[in-house]
């Protein structure tokens, strides 16, 4: 206990911050269920309009610097989900990858230390929600010249809704709901966006002339057709290739990415093992391409928002923005688009996907080596070292088969460790580089967060229903809810 | 020498990408693809899974339009 | 001197093994994660942060998802608050 330990920091916050306790005995799968359901329709019904921003918003000069990490980290502007659940992701993947590479000394196996982790990740999510919201704030996102009550009331609303959030995850994580209360939001919120945005059946004003349009793309596609303002060949085209509101063509593109993710997610390599107790007892152990899911393509976009924020704290707030300053030199300054998005120019457009693929093509040609490579690298980078520490190494494979009484076919029991090793970390970075590229594909055809949210709730989605399926065999098949998840099937 | 030296590490530095994708290539061809009926199977339960999904969560969004419309 | 023991053989096997297992044995000593530790956790395709109980501010799962609740509730209200009395505070 030598020495300053990070974790140590939790110490003097443990009894202030609220902890949900575990449950007393397995949770039945019905009452999973209905947790897991509840924890996503809060946290959907929480992306409200925020409370008193000034109103003169519309003609704010400040714009959304991240509104193409949003789709991932289901996060939506100016409303109490306007971070998301990025703070919690981006301290959780962060401390345990510090952990996990030694940098941050804790001892897994003494529980007091176990908890103090937990209780530090926790610590960082929440004070990550008031900093974030604080450089908002002051960065004029919300409105100039706030006063001072404005400000506390949306610090208030802010990290209200960033501590709720975090404890509404860790309600499922404690064991009421399904594996991991993050994953679940993620997968939830990409779910209803997609829903929203292709049969989304709300009408949205697009013009000062109050001409309407449905936000959905199929519901704006079938519209078209009885639409008295335009020809039906020109309403079909708009359908298309609108860019205010979700169009067909991202649509189509968002269901072919899920179709491919689902089938990367089936690619595996399956080893032949033989059990050691009983002769002639002969079967496959698959490992997988995706076997660290999506979580390398979340890390690459958590690098990805810090960068954003960091130039967006030393562009908004340091230079305010003016293009004289020595720091807009450096970095580039921002363009406001619709009235909505903050652009960022060169050089920090290079690590922002563009918002149309041709237009991105003759403008910003650069991005497109730089921002793959940028995702693609850090993805491999972190995927080497995940599935190292993860818990479902090399190393800990092997001692799992030696628990479970299996082996390799024709290797000796001793090698099996090594021989894995040559397996498991090619797999993981292969997949997680395969993942980072389908996403980044997406969004150099302008998807603006789509393409990676649809890839990360796809894949996340994936390893929660095999997890789920898991769980509904384990308590016997006897779910009133069954029919919910559809068929469980075993092969997967 | 010493600009050999560099050679001779930038020359490593280019190898590693390539055997990098050397043996990712050949993980993929060891591996095994699923066939339709498995790919089918899959593609239904998970689309199910997320369109369920999405529809409770689109209905719990369209419960915000009328509040919205009062309060703001 | 003559009855020195041949190289190889059983005992070098044994002395390999037995030299793996320490070094195994120290690896596991200090474990990576939470799951590598034998405890649940993030595994390799998931990320779960919360495994323990702390002894912190005990709360009930259902307390907390009905405080959530009331909170958006809250900032409904003030909504309406900010809406009738016509100005931003």
């Amino acid at each position: 206990m030598a020495g300053f330990r990070l974790i140590d920091v939790a110490k003097p916050f443990l009894p202030i911050l609220p902890e949900v306790e575990s449950p007393l005995e397995r949770v039945p799968f019905d009452e999973k269920m209905v947790y897991t359901i509840f924890t996503a329709l809060i946290y959907l019904f929480a992306e409200f309009p925020l409370t008193g921003i000034s109103k003169d918003f519309q003609t704010a000069t400040v714009n959304d610097p991240i509104y193409f990490l949003r789709g991932v980290f289901a996060a939506s502007p100016k409303t109490l989900l306007e971070f998301g659940i990025f703070p919690i992701i981006s301290s959780a993947l962060l401390l345990q990858l510090l952990a996990g590479l030694k940098i941050i000394k804790v001892n897994f196996k003494i529980q007091k230390d176990r908890e103090l982790f937990q209780t530090l990740t926790k610590l960082f999510a929440v004070s990550q929600y008031f900093i974030l919201t604080n450089i908002f704030i002051f960065s004029g996102y919300y409105g100039a010249n706030l006063s001072i009550l404005q400000i506390a009331l949306l610090n208030f609303q802010l990290c209200g809704a960033g501590l709720f959030i975090t404890l509404l995850t860790e309600v499922v994580d404690k064991g009421f709901g399904f594996a991991s209360g993050i994953m679940i939001l993620n997968t939830a919120a990409v779910a209803t966006n997609f829903i929203a945005d292709t049969f989304g059946v709300s009408q949205i004003k697009i013009d000062a002339a109050g001409h309407t349009e449905a936000q959905g793309s199929l519901m704006n596609l079938i519209q078209s057709f009885r639409n008295k303002d335009t020809t039906i060949l020109g309403g079909i085209i708009a359908s298309f290739t609108r860019d205010y509101l979700p169009n067909f063509t991202t649509t189509v593109v968002v269901v072919l990415f899920a179709a491919i993710v689902c089938y990367l997610q089936s690619v595996r390599l399956e080893l032949p093992v033989r059990s050691t107790r009983t002769r002639g007892v002969n079967n496959v152990y698959p490992i997988r391409l995706l076997n660290i899911g999506a979580l390398a393509l979340l890390f690459s976009y958590i690098v990805l928002f810090y960068v954003h924020i960091f130039s967006f704290i030393l562009i908004q707030i340091v230079a305010n923005n003016n293009q004289e300053s020595i720091i807009c030199k450096i970095l580039g300054h921002y363009d406001n688009v619709n009235n909505l998005l903050a652009v960022p120019t060169f050089p920090l457009s290079l690590l922002t996907p563009p918002r149309s693929f041709f237009g991105g093509m003759v403008s910003q040609p650069l991005t497109f080596v730089v921002y793959t490579s940028f995702v693609v690298f850090t993805s491999i980078c972190f995927a080497s070292q995940w599935q190292n520490i993860s818990g479902s190494s090399a190393r800990d494979l092997a001692a799992e088969f030696k628990d479970q009484g299996i082996t390799l076919t024709g290797r000796r029991e001793q090698n099996i460790a090594k021989e894995l090793d040559k397996i498991v970390p090619v797999a993981s970075n292969t997949g997680a580089a395969m993942l980072a590229l389908l996403a980044v594909t997406g969004e150099l055809l302008g998807l603006k967060g789509k393409a990676a949210g649809i890839v990360i709730g796809i894949a996340g989605g994936f390893s929660l229903l095999e997890l789920i399926t898991l769980d509904y065999q384990q308590s016997g098949g006897q779910s009133a809810l069954s029919s919910v998840l559809g068929a469980p099937n075993a092969g997967m | 020498m010493a600009n050999e030296k560099t050679d001779n590490q930038i020359e490593k530095l280019m190898d590693v990408p390539l055997e990098f994708v050397k043996d990712g290539n050949q993980f993929l061809t060891k591996c095994k693809k699923p066939d339709w009926k498995e790919y089918s199977k899959i593609v239904r339960a998970v689309g199910i899974g997320f369109l369920a999904v999405g529809v409770i969560g689109y209905a719990i969004k369209l419960i915000h339009i009328p509040i919205r419309y009062v309060i703001v | 001197m003559s009855t020195a023991i041949p190289p190889g053989g059983q005992r070098t096997l044994q002395k390999r093994r037995q030299a793996q297992s320490i070094k195994e044995k120290q690896l596991k000593q200090t474990p990576t994660s939470t799951r590598a530790a034998g405890y649940g956790g993030s595994s390799a395709n998931i990320l779960k942060i919360f495994t323990d109980e702390a002894d912190g501010l005990s709360v009930d799962p259902l307390v907390v998802m009905f405080l959530a609740v009331a909170f958006i509730f809250s900032v409904i209200a003030l909504h309406v608050v900010v809406k009738v009395t016509g100005k931003v505070f």
